[in-house]
């Protein structure tokens, strides 16, 4: 097991190394230059370029840069976006709220669809069954930035019930509750995905001869399916669940901005456009850091669910 | 019966007299089949026909295609006509003067009760409706609905979905989106599709060091976070046509060479592969045609399923400011200019979002539809 987690955080250190390196590579070989205001004399340009190193050849540039990360654990500093502050300190205040509002949405839609998913299997072809599945239709489908506007336009700005934008507060609570909407249309997708996937293998299991064994010998029927069916059919969901994880932060992007929040996404886009570029470093590297992550984090529970999993099994 | 060794007299003895055939001269009492035999394409067609929903969905989709191709040329505005004075005209289509979203109507709200009679202000028959009225500070006041088209002095004008802020029609700019975005979604998944077919048969039918080495180079690909993917490709390669739908490629190819592949490493080893390589077909034949055609079902499957999520990820990049190029415009990028005037003129942002979630329910049930079609042991998932 150590073993694996170790083999799994060296190959991840790889991935994040490419991952670095392209960032790099791209972000300087497009055509804009970092300081193009046509005010600054060439005089002064010239310092700033020699002061960054901008002068230099590509390849220097970079080696510079890996130098400066891999000895001092320098990332740089935020050029544009907040002049002269080191970039993971820009970056500081944002994550948190972003990773909030992700991990909250995916981590309270697994439960609630599993529960819709059993629902939904155990009254099969009843008008319970079929309400559920018109919902999981229509929430896999329409994207969430459309359930964001909806829910802006109806349930914060006609009624009232929630802020319009994310209100910055001293109150949790007001906070909090500003965080709600985004939250929530960040979470109907899982949401739906797993309660189809949940009532798709709770009706095989349901089916299966062991259901029946168990009924032969005097189980009711709920306790079947509470002992028996519902434990073997959530380990398959697990199989959905991790390409979520997968891709946790990518999502919110869209519903940060409808919303207003202050996240990584607005951050990703201004610095992106401002030609921020270590900066934009800086978060593709976080955005690659947490996917990755969670999915070795999600792997690793695999195994502890299901004591099937053997992790990093070799051929026999 | 007896049964007769080569050493026994009597069999060295027998005559060819002795034998006769069993069964030339008496009936073969076999039932003869009465039907056709179904391919698996008609069974899998069949199958499909019985379930309504795909069917209509299939049925809207061609709807949605046809309106996206001919939609534009079906009023007499073009897509990047600006006017600033008829900018942010709501809906009005000839014959719903009844209904509120779709009669050119806004309300405007506090107005003077004196002035309503005013015609420089307010232009002939251009109040609807008067209501909400209210004595402010011993001023009468009231909010009023009226004929947007005719306040704004193009009466004669019908925008059926409205105008944008640069007064351009919005019926022409939905359906030419809708052209793009489809566009973009076919071309990235038919890309898609046909790299991993080729990568997933090429690392499936040759396995070993081949294999190893091209799904882990497809491992290290999928590594990458798909937002932070995109995002490189298109600073990178600039947002034109081309570069938006190769961005959606980039990543999603792995997931189809895997399926293949897995198709693969299931049929490579079979008789009737073995049988064709022993006759002497060569490596390409074998591939294309003898073990691909097993994976026709997954594989159709999948292209109908990645349609909509295409069309998702292109309206994700509109969204963060990496959509197509203006003035050309797809769904993606009409809704996050809408948004941002969602409270103001919500009718900018309904059109369009309804026709990419009708879009996207279409092609999710015509998905399904196909699968169950194809795979019926997949039912439900």
């Amino acid at each position: 097991m150590a073993r694996y987690v170790m083999q799994r955080l060296l190959a991840m250190l790889l991935t994040l190394f490419i991952i670095v390196t392209v960032a790099f590579l791209v972000i300087r070989l497009m055509p804009s230059s970092i300081y193009d205001d046509p005010t600054i004399s060439a005089e002064v340009l010239d310092m700033i370029q020699a002061k960054y190193h901008l002068d230099r050849p590509l390849i220097e540039q970079y080696g510079i840069f890996m130098k400066n990360v891999l000895l001092k654990g320098d990332w740089g500093i935020s050029m544009k976006i907040q002049p002269n502050i080191p970039v993971f300190q820009v970056l500081g205040g944002k994550v948190p709220l972003t990773l909030f509002i992700n991990l909250v949405s995916l981590l309270a839609s697994i439960p609630i669809g599993l529960v819709f998913g059993a629902f939904a299997a155990i009254k099969k072809n009843t008008m319970t069954d079929h309400g559920i599945s018109l919902f999981v239709i229509l929430f896999i489908s329409i994207p969430s930035f459309i359930y964001a506007t909806l829910l802006q336009y109806f349930a914060a700005y006609k009624f009232g019930w929630f802020p319009i934008t994310y209100t910055v507060s001293d109150m949790a609570s007001v906070k909090y509750l500003s965080l709600f909407l985004p939250t929530l249309s960040l979470a109907l997708d899982p949401m739906a995905k797993v309660a189809r996937y949940m009532r798709a293998e709770l009706i095989e299991s349901l089916n299966s001869e062991y259901i029946l064994l168990a009924r032969t010998k005097g189980f009711t029927r709920s306790k079947a399916i509470f002992r028996h069916a519902i434990r073997n059919s959530c380990i398959p969901v697990l199989n959905i669940v991790v390409p979520m994880f997968a891709n946790v932060l990518g999502g919110s992007l869209v519903v940060e901005s409808i919303f207003a929040i202050p996240g990584m996404g607005s951050l990703m886009i201004k610095s992106i456009n401002a030609n921020d570029h270590y900066l934009t470093i800086a978060i593709l590297l976080i955005y690659s850091l947490v996917s990755l992550m969670t999915v070795l984090v999600v792997d690793l529970l695999y195994a502890v669910i299901d004591p099937r999993v053997r992790m990093g099994g070799k051929k026999q | 019966m007896r049964i007769f060794k080569a050493t026994d007299p009597e069999y060295l003895s027998l005559k060819r007299e002795d034998f006769k055939l069993h069964t030339r001269e008496e009936e073969i009492h076999d039932a003869k089949f009465e039907t056709k035999p179904v391919g698996f394409f008609k069974d899998a067609m069949l199958r499909f026909g019985k379930n309504t929903a795909s069917i209509i969905a299939f049925a809207i989709i061609c709807i949605i295609v046809i309106l996206s191709a001919f939609g534009p040329m079906m009023n007499e505005y073009g897509y990047n006509d600006q006017d600033l004075d008829r900018a942010n005209l709501p809906a009005r289509i000839k014959g719903c003067e009844g209904i509120n979203l779709l009669n050119g109507s806004t309300v405007l709200k506090n107005r003077r009760k004196d002035n309503l009679d005013n015609t420089e202000k307010y232009p002939e028959g251009c109040i609807l409706d008067v209501f909400n009225e209210t004595v402010v500070n011993g001023v009468e006041m009231c909010d009023i609905r009226i004929d947007t088209y005719i306040y704004s002095g193009y009466g004669d004008d019908y925008f059926w979905f409205g105008t944008d802020y640069l007064g351009r029609d919005l019926w022409t700019r939905v359906w030419r989106g809708c052209r793009i975005s489809l566009i973009i979604a076919f071309a990235a998944v038919l890309t898609n599709v046909g790299f991993g077919v080729i990568y997933g048969s090429i690392a499936g039918y040759y396995g070993g060091m081949t294999d190893m080495v091209m799904m882990r180079f497809a491992e290290i690909v999928q590594a990458f976070p798909n937002i932070v993917v995109m995002t490189l490709f298109i600073m990178y390669f600039g947002n034109g046509l081309f570069a938006i739908i190769m961005a959606l490629v980039v990543r999603d190819w792995v997931g189809t060479a895997t399926l293949i592949r897995a198709q693969f490493y299931r049929f490579k080893d079979s008789e009737y592969v073995l049988a064709a390589r022993t006759l002497g077909t060569k490596d390409a034949v074998l591939i294309f045609r003898h073990i691909l055609p097993n994976a026709i079902g997954p594989i159709v499957t999948r292209t109908m399923i990645a349609i909509p999520s295409a069309i998702f990820a292109e309206s994700f990049l509109a969204y963060i400011g990496l959509g197509i190029r203006a003035p050309e415009a797809s769904l993606g990028v009409l809704l996050s200019h809408a948004q941002t005037v969602l409270l103001q003129y919500p009718y900018q942002t309904v059109f369009p979002a309804v026709l990419i979630s009708v879009l996207m329910i279409s092609f999710n049930l015509f998905g399904n539809g196909l699968r169950d079609a194809f795979d019926p042991t997949q039912r439900g998932t």
